[in-house]
């Protein structure tokens, strides 16, 4: 179990690692502070919009494979096909985007800001955070779209599928478990 | 694996999300969490061509577990 | 000693020295102050005396790294410093700026000046001359060793110290960024204090360590470069958001509160990655080097650093723990291994390490500054625990029961005794360092049999 023995590239690793342990440690802590008044995160959760989240999921697993795909195109020496994957992945992440966009703005209009609750403050802070990381990650992918080095593009599909990972382990614990 | 079958795979769990999303109780978070968990195993081993039944898959896939049903235990007293 | 040009580091040294003496003396005094109030109250207010004490060690810790980078560069890179001149000129710029400091502290001269009166800001007291010197300093150092690693072999060492001295340099800009709204004057504040000590600085800190782990163990470089990038990577992202911990109660929004507690719980996290990596590092080591002294520096500096930056951090870096101890001794113990582990020690360790080569005093055995180590670290020890209970006594006393300040610190008077007589040993300690790095010609301990044997099988040191 040494650090060359991960696939790919190793500083990749301890990104996902930590992030992991970041979001981790921010949704136990949500977790945590919810048993301080479990009625009111269950209604501060009810206001938000679990089929956005869901759709979302879709989006973002979609765009994963296709990341995939892209890396797979590029190992074979496919660069076109790299390329339109690796741009339908980016599709994706705009698209996840977006979608954030649209829930976030419903949440601002119906005055769910960031001090509302303590729930929203995590909510903000958790799904923020992830959607930081898209949008960083859509950079990422049309960075390594540019030269087509097979390791880098298995390092940028890496980030995007710590971003697709980091999203489903989120989704549970801050929209459904009410 | 091929990626067709692991894509097919995660949306079919998120089916499963959003169908256990309507049903309360103990019983159904746990089983939202241990999809969420299959769902990492496969984005983890499919996507991330993490190495099944290493020990670096071990080191993601059982703090994972354990993390989750901690989240469980938080959720359900 | 290779390269003619890094003899410059020995005068950076040297003045580093001269100042770790001045701060650790006048630290003592003010361990004094804290048992009998009153001592030099006219003539040395407590809180000059500790501006004193706190800009001195930050600028001979800088003067150290200067003087490393002087040191490390030419080796790494394969060829002279670009220009000596321009490190003599920068070092005369460090040297008036911090005669001027000290006038400033002691006399105010020119209260009020906004050129050359003191700023008030904690740890930015320098008059703005000063500040704006360190700044043309830091721009001639940085286009200098620039130019220096440009020409040269790029090696993970060099590019890791350059990232690092270029965050602190450009960091350091904030300096003079004063918003007159207190709340965005502390929020741009802590760019300074904390993303130097907690961001850059561990990057300068790691690129030291790898390259005495280099010289002191011989261990390939690919093995060092690897833990390297870990733990730059481990140290940015945890450190950045991590100053998030500073934003909890001065008028910060209160989500500051959970980015500052999750990030900076994982700064511990790079702290540890680099006592494992040395440790790792001598156990595969291939040579047996006769600089047994730097090698304790090292390892000691990576274990005070992981217990004094990490886990006394971690101790109170959380919210709901820091509304209670905010701003109490606990703060103190931490600061002060923090401090200590992790740069006085590395300081100290790559100044015993070229000592005794700038110098040509092989061989060496470097006894009385292994003798200093202990003393000085279990000093600092000693003090750090003590204030650890001097600052538990006072959060409970003061913070849960709300006793008033004075009658609490009446209460600690047996700590703070004991505190003092641990700033003795520090200063002991500290002085005994400098005697022995500089003055003994040769000091060897004849080695016995077993040693003979040893020295028979293992690689010949660089």
């Amino acid at each position: 179990m040494r650090l060359q023995d991960l696939p790919g590239e190793p500083i990749m690793w301890v990104l996902i690692a930590s992030e992991l342990l970041v979001f981790a440690a921010g949704i136990t802590a949500m977790a945590g502070v919810r048993l301080t008044d479990p009625a009111g995160f269950a209604a501060a959760q009810a206001q938000l919009h679990g089929w956005m989240a869901a759709l979302n999921t879709a989006i973002l697993v979609t765009s994963g494979f296709f990341a995939a795909r892209a890396e797979r195109a590029c190992r074979r020496g496919d660069r076109r096909g790299a390329r339109v994957g690796l741009a339908l992945a980016a599709l994706g992440g705009a698209g996840f985007l977006a979608v954030k966009a649209v829930e976030y703005a419903g949440d601002l209009r119906a005055g769910l800001g960031m001090e509302s609750h303590p729930f929203f403050t995590f909510y903000y802070l958790l799904t923020g955070f992830h959607a930081a990381h898209v949008l960083f990650g859509i950079g990422v992918l049309a960075l390594v779209a540019i030269r087509l080095r097979t390791e880098e593009v298995q390092a940028g599909a890496a980030f995007w599928h710590m971003v697709d990972l980091v999203w489903v382990l989120l989704l549970p614990p801050v929209y459904l478990l009410g | 694996m091929d990626l067709t079958r692991i894509w097919l795979i995660l949306l079919g769990l998120t089916g499963a999300t959003t169908a256990l999303a309507f049903v309360p109780g103990p019983v159904a978070a746990a089983a939202l969490l241990a999809v969420a968990l299959f769902k990492a195993r496969a984005i983890l081993g499919g996507f991330l061509h993490l190495e099944r039944g290493s020990g670096w898959w071990a080191a993601f896939v059982v703090p994972l577990t354990i993390w989750l049903v901690l989240i469980w235990g938080l959720h359900v007293i | 000693m290779r390269y003619h040009s890094q003899r410059i580091a020995y005068a950076y040294f040297l003045v580093a020295m001269v100042l770790f003496a001045v701060q650790v003396t006048i630290g003592l005094i003010m361990g004094w102050i804290y048992v009998s109030p009153n001592f030099l109250s006219e003539l040395l207010p407590f809180n000059i005396a500790r501006m004193l004490h706190t800009n001195s060690l930050v600028v001979w810790l800088l003067l150290g790294f200067f003087g490393a980078t002087y040191y490390i560069l030419p080796e790494e890179a394969e060829r002279e410093i670009h220009s000596p001149l321009l490190a003599w000129i920068q070092l005369g710029i460090f040297v008036l700026g911090t005669a001027g400091v000290v006038v400033t502290y002691l006399f105010d001269l020119f209260h009020g000046h906004w050129l050359l009166g003191k700023e008030g800001r904690e740890f930015l007291e320098q008059p703005k001359w000063v500040k704006l010197g360190i700044a043309v300093a830091a721009v001639i150092f940085m286009y200098n060793v620039s130019m220096t690693a440009l020409k040269g072999r790029r090696t993970a060492v060099t590019n890791v110290l350059l990232m690092g001295l270029w965050g602190l340099v450009l960091l350091w800009l904030f300096a003079f960024y004063n918003p007159a709204n207190l709340v965005l004057d502390k929020q741009y504040w802590w760019w300074v204090i904390h993303l130097w000590v907690e961001g850059v600085w561990e990057l300068i800190m790691a690129a030291i360590l790898a390259f005495l782990m280099l010289k002191l163990t011989g261990v390939d470089r690919e093995v060092v470069e690897k833990w390297l990038y870990v733990i730059v990577a481990t140290a940015l992202f945890s450190g950045i958001l991590g100053t998030g911990h500073h934003y909890y109660w001065i008028g910060l929004p209160a989500y500051w509160q959970w980015i500052g507690s999750i990030f900076s719980s994982f700064e511990i996290v790079p702290f540890f990655a680099m006592m494992s990596f040395a440790f790792v590092m001598v156990w595969k080591g291939r040579r047996d080097h006769p600089n047994k002294a730097a090698l304790v520096w090292s390892l000691g500096c990576t274990v005070l650093a992981f217990f004094g930056a990490g886990v006394w951090g971690f101790l109170h870096t959380l919210h709901g723990v820091n509304y209670y101890t905010h701003g109490t001794q606990i703060t103190a113990a931490h600061g002060h291994l923090a401090f200590y582990g992790a740069y006085v020690c590395l300081v100290l360790a790559l100044v015993t390490y070229c000592m005794p080569l700038m110098k040509n005093r092989d061989p060496y055995n470097q006894v009385l500054n292994m003798a200093s180590f202990w003393l000085m670290s279990s000093g600092m020890v000693f003090m750090t625990v003590t204030l650890t209970f001097a600052g538990t006594v006072q959060t409970h006393l003061q913070r849960v029961e709300g006793g008033f300040f004075m009658d609490v610190q009446d209460g600690l008077a047996l700590f703070y005794w004991m505190r003092f007589g641990s700033g003795v040993a520090v200063v002991l300690g500290a002085l005994l360092f400098i005697y022995a790095v500089l003055f003994p010609r040769r000091e060897v301990v004849k080695a016995g049999p077993v040693q003979a044997h040893k020295d028979g099988h293992l690689e010949a040191a660089e």
